[in-house]
């Protein structure tokens, strides 16, 4: 009694992810290598180049941040319904959303309001574009008990067709030859922060949010109900909770931190907004949570390791005379999701079976 | 005895932090109906469940008409004659009897109308009246069981098992049960069914299988023993009326809970609170009796705000709080401690510290501007772990990995720290062992001597004896009367749980 140490099971359970996590990405690169075979290519060329070009060249490197930024949002957006025990799938529509608000009032406000002060509102109102579409998930689950899985993918659809929409109207570029914006103006970007990279300050808010969802959920009491909602409701309910309204608040913000996305990659990448804008980061974003844990810290970390896939991945298809197709990003990206998915399954199981045998030796009796 | 159909060798099975059957042996023999009796969570269900291939085991042999064999699904087991009857009906309520009936026993071509003729005579040989075209979600509850029978019947089961049979029933029902059962056996078949409830052991069974804890702590024919013999195999302990404390005069103490005329229906429509009405005073405990199911839950829920009346109210220290919300009631002191800690009382993945702040997260006791004082609740929980002896290594232990009782007890400290002016306890020490009662009792005591409105549900009458000040009896949502301590004998209290009026039957 009266021991402070954390639990050896807790401990184990730290460990567990790490290897098992490690072990998933070096096998999924494995297999990813194997593939490179069928190109009639040596996997190890092939990855010894693109290993020593990016880390030769400072631009492709910082690349691997700027791929990471808006994986870091949506992971989030997942991982926070997750920690409430709800099903946040639709990141990517709420991502959009973020989007359409970035560029209107970039393109609106552009050059005519000081860059700080646009920056702070495209960062509010992507926030509550994205935020909007989550809580009507959320509500529509409160109120009528909708299943929030389905509702939240097929509000993808709802928004990017919103999207397209407004492209091939309102929105289209004043040429109107290819169905995308006008590019919004220099004064709305946001602004780098290291030199020779494209690496924007959208990256330093996408690991200040994380820290930032981090305190919220382990901090704070809303964090608290919102967890113990998502673990029980019903004792919840009992202690006072009202788990409706923690359903809506967790899509709410969970929405917001996909919208937030939007603001990254318009006023901080593309610069504009174009039909099947980043398409996967919606769906990448589930994996990496789950590769994460749930872990808001340990999201910032798997982001990079998949913005580190995606610029690999770039970088091959270049490679003068081997031929390596540049859809090999999908490939590799895809093998290592796959792989890391699969290993929490096993995990899961192996840290059963260890429970019962902890149990039976008697190791685990008070 | 009779040759066995049915035995089981040294069978263990854990749920992933509890071992829910521990090196349990057992035999059922030919014609033989066998009574499982134990408390909740002694392992009986899983026992049954483990041989009709519910569950698998974790160790162990099953050896079927001497033969070993493996059963690894419910479909393994039906092909050895093996049939059981869940708590929970699996029915599909939208078909008819007969299409529940063959359902599961379907191959190409269906044939209903002579599987029909085949249910027909089967019901008629046992005397079931059941309405084979009817739907079966149209049906009264006792019925839907019979169908379950002939579910099984119609697989040729010669084992059948039934998961606490008579919880439904109604006593007419339960007695035509208990006959089926008899001529069902007298055919050389095996019935096995669980049950807490001693008189029905007594009344039907052959031999009783007593379970404790997951071992087997009894195993004796009925014509050689009694009910207090099996109730010490229940308990471990032999049972004990505590002696009486000094009576006390509610009358003169200032009234806290009112419940007036409190009025509920349940999805079906039928009256679970049937016109409650009774005051609680500061000061007394009033304990509430009965047998599970008569509306005791309701009430406590209706008091607590987790469930809404249809008609009546509920009044605390003079005001009226029956359209308040839950929030607001812990926020006027009053604690609940539910009946079913793991679903409604604490969160099991969180660590003790997260779980004595569940109810207080709304309050500034451990929240400052929003954010919460952890060091605060952490060096409350471990002085709650101190005096109230919880066996756990300190407050950052996940909830789940205590044994039951230490979960009790910290469910226990937070509602009587949340319940300032009164406190309800819905079976506060539900399958507890004896030390852990003890302390328990005495907790709940001191709460009342503080002053505060007690209120205790209970079915065990020795604890309802122990603790109570006053004394009520529910039957089917109808208070049946409310009584001093000392009024009641035993004897009186068991006829008005049977729903005896007055008691003097």
């Amino acid at each position: 009694m009266g021991k402070r140490e954390i639990p050896s099971s807790v401990k184990r359970g730290y460990l567990d992810a790490l290897l098992f996590n490690i072990g998933a990405i070096i096998i999924g690169l494995l297999i990813s290598a194997m593939m490179i075979l069928f190109l009639k290519q040596s996997p190890i060329t092939v990855f010894s180049t693109a290993l020593g070009r990016i880390f030769s060249d400072k631009y492709t490197l910082g690349e691997v941040l700027v791929k990471a930024t808006p994986l870091v949002f949506t992971s989030l957006a997942f991982a926070f319904t997750y920690k409430a025990n709800l099903f946040n799938i639709g990141a990517q529509g709420q991502f959009y959303a973020g989007c359409i608000s970035a560029v209107s009032i970039s393109l609106a406000l552009g050059g005519k309001v000081p860059t700080a002060l646009l920056i702070v509102i495209v960062l509010v109102a992507s926030f509550l574009s994205g935020a909007l579409v989550g809580a009507l998930i959320g509500i529509a689950k409160a109120k009528f008990g909708a299943n929030e899985f389905l509702v939240s993918m097929m509000s993808t659809y709802v928004v990017q067709a919103v999207m397209d929409f407004l492209l091939r109207t309102v929105l289209r570029e004043t040429k109107a030859e290819y169905i995308q914006t006008d590019p919004i103006v220099r004064e709305a970007f946001l602004p780098g922060i290291v030199p020779g990279t494209r690496i924007h300050l959208g990256t330093l808010i996408a690991i200040l949010s994380a820290i930032a969802i981090w305190v919220l959920l382990y901090k704070t009491s809303l964090g608290f109900r919102i967890r113990a909602v998502g673990r029980n409701s019903d004792a919840s309910e009992h202690s006072g909770i009202n788990s409706k309204l923690i359903f809506v608040v967790a899509f709410l913000i969970s929405g917001g931190l996909a919208g937030m996305a939007g603001l990254t990659e318009i006023n901080g990448v593309q610069h504009m907004l174009l039909q099947n804008f980043n398409s996967s980061i919606g769906s990448f974003g589930i994996g990496i949570a789950i590769l994460a844990n749930g872990h808001p810290i340990g999201i910032i970390f798997s982001s990079i390791l998949f913005g580190f896939l995606n610029v690999i991945g770039t970088t091959m298809g270049r490679i003068p005379g081997l031929n390596i197709p540049a859809s090999i990003i999908d490939l590799i990206q895809g093998i290592v999701m796959t792989s890391v998915i699969i290993s929490y399954f096993i995990r899961e199981s192996v840290g059963r079976r260890r429970e019962k045998r902890m149990l039976k030796s008697g190791e685990v009796e008070a | 005895m009779a040759e066995n159909a049915v035995e089981l060798h040294n069978v263990t099975k854990c749920f992933s932090k509890v071992i829910a059957n521990d090196d349990v042996s057992l035999e059922i023999g030919k014609g033989e109906v066998v009574a499982l009796l134990g408390e909740n969570g002694a392992g009986k269900s899983t026992i049954m469940k483990i041989l009709y291939g519910l569950y698998s085991m974790d160790e162990g042999r099953i050896v079927i008409d001497g033969k070993e064999v493996r059963i690894k699904s419910p479909k393994d087991a039906i092909s050895h004659g093996i049939a059981m009857i869940q708590q929970h009906f699996s029915l599909v309520f939208p078909h008819t009897v007969t299409e529940n009936i063959v359902l599961g026993n379907v191959h190409g071509w269906l044939d209903l109308k002579e599987a029909k003729e085949k249910v027909g005579m089967l019901a008629k040989k046992y005397g079931f009246p059941v309405p084979l075209d009817a739907r079966v979600g149209d049906l009264a509850v006792g019925v839907q069981q019979k169908v379950e029978i002939l579910k099984a019947l119609y697989l040729d089961a010669r084992i059948l098992i039934m998961d606490e049979p008579t919880a439904v029933l109604t006593p007419q029902e339960a007695e035509s049960l208990v006959s089926f059962i008899r001529s069902y056996a007298a055919d050389g078949n095996s019935v096995v069914f669980i049950t807490h409830k001693m008189k029905e052991v007594m009344e039907s069974a052959d031999r009783i299988i007593v379970m404790r804890n997951g071992r087997i702590t009894g195993n004796v024919l009925k014509s050689e023993t009694n009910e207090r013999e099996l109730a010490r195999m229940m308990m471990g302990e032999e049972l004990e009326v505590e002696s009486e404390e000094e009576p006390i005069d509610v009358s003169k103490l200032p009234v806290s809970i009112e419940v007036v005329d409190a009025r509920k229906k349940n999805r079906d429509g039928i009256a679970v609170l049937d016109g409650v009405s009774f005051s609680v005073h500061k000061g007394e405990i009033f304990g509430i009796a009965g047998v599970s199911g008569n509306g005791q839950d309701e009430i406590c829920e209706a008091i607590s705000g987790n469930m809404k009346l249809d008609g009546g109210k509920i009044i605390f220290e003079g005001k009226d709080i029956t359209n308040e919300s839950v929030r607001k009631r812990i926020e006027e002191g009053i604690g609940y401690v539910p009946v079913d800690r793991y679903k409604d009382g604490m969160v099991m993945e969180m660590t003790l510290s997260e779980n004595m702040m569940l109810k207080s997260s709304y309050s500034e006791k451990w929240v400052k501007n929003g954010f919460i004082d952890k060091k605060g609740i952490d060096e409350y929980t471990d002085e709650v772990i101190r005096d109230y002896q919880v066996k756990a290594t300190g407050h950052s232990d996940i909830a789940h990995n205590l044994s039951g009782g230490n979960q009790q007890k910290v469910v226990l400290a937070r509602e009587i720290d949340a319940g300032r002016h009164a406190i309800i306890f819905n079976q506060p020490t539900r399958g507890l062992d004896i030390g852990a009662v003890d302390r328990i009792h005495r907790a709940i005591k001191g709460e009342k001597r503080k002053g505060k409105a007690v209120v205790v549900v209970s079915t065990e009458l020795t604890e309802i004896f122990e603790l109570s000040d006053r004394i009520c009896v529910m039957y089917r949502g109808k208070i049946m009367g409310i009584y001093n301590r000392g009024e009641l004998t035993t004897g009186r209290i068991g006829l008005l749980m049977a729903g005896v009026e007055d008691g003097k039957a």
